[in-house]
């Protein structure tokens, strides 16, 4: 199972800050984003940024393995 | 003594995090800091509160990289990173950053350094609130 995570201004249009993703293997970040986008295209709009395990993931072949926390985020506006 | 980086919901004191600072080193000849504070207008329009929701997990470790960055890259001897997620009103204050170093130059832009990778790097997004509703922040440069 991959967990999704979702924060701030992402979350307000997803309506969730968690999903559970049935984990598949060879499964991509790039897939899972497609997959999600298509879900809530609304939210993904706003989407720019992503983090696997709390790390900044910018490449989207990346492949997930099942226990992977993923975020796809907005862009930062702290400070 | 409190962590030199640190995600709150309550006030920090700026004296408390200097006095912290130099007592890391008598090597220290300069400090520079940086406080942000909340804004009572904004976009044209009053606001009276701001809330923040932050990746609480990605968001201080990454804030603790951007330390050790600055340390490694500016040769600073200490610095802190204290940044608030709560909801604030006008004039509360939100982010604290302070460089200590040999001298002023490397001071001050390691100050600089480290509130601007803040912005680009750390997992917090800002809501305004204001008397015509709700509204997220779009970063500012």
């Amino acid at each position: 199972m991959i967990d999704v995570l979702f924060f701030g201004p992402v979350v307000e249009r997803t309506g969730a800050s968690l999903l559970k993703v049935e984990f598949r293997p060879g499964m991509t970040l790039g897939e899972l984003r497609d997959e999600l986008a298509a879900m809530y295209p609304h939210a993904f709009e706003i989407v720019c940024l992503a983090a696997v395990d709390g790390q900044h993931a910018r490449d989207f072949a990346t492949q997930l393995v099942d226990g992977s926390e993923v975020t796809f985020m907005a862009r930062f506006s702290g400070g | 003594m409190k962590d030199q980086v640190r995600i709150q919901q309550e006030d920090f004191s700026q004296d408390e995090e200097i006095m912290a600072l130099k007592a890391s080193s008598m090597r220290m000849g300069g400090i520079a800091t940086f406080l942000g504070c909340a804004r009572d207008f904004s976009e044209g329009r009053s606001v009276s509160r701001i809330s923040f929701d932050a990746y609480g997990s990605m968001a201080l470790s990454e804030m603790k990289r951007i330390r050790l960055d600055a340390m490694e890259r500016y040769d600073l001897i200490d610095a802190r990173i204290v940044h608030r997620i709560a909801t604030v009103s006008a004039g509360d204050n939100i982010v604290f950053i302070a460089a200590g170093a040999e001298h002023r130059a490397a001071a001050f832009d390691a100050c600089r350094y480290m509130i601007d990778e803040l912005k680009k790097r750390v997992p917090i997004w800002k809501k305004e609130i204001t008397p015509e509703g709700d509204a997220w922040v779009s970063p500012h440069p």
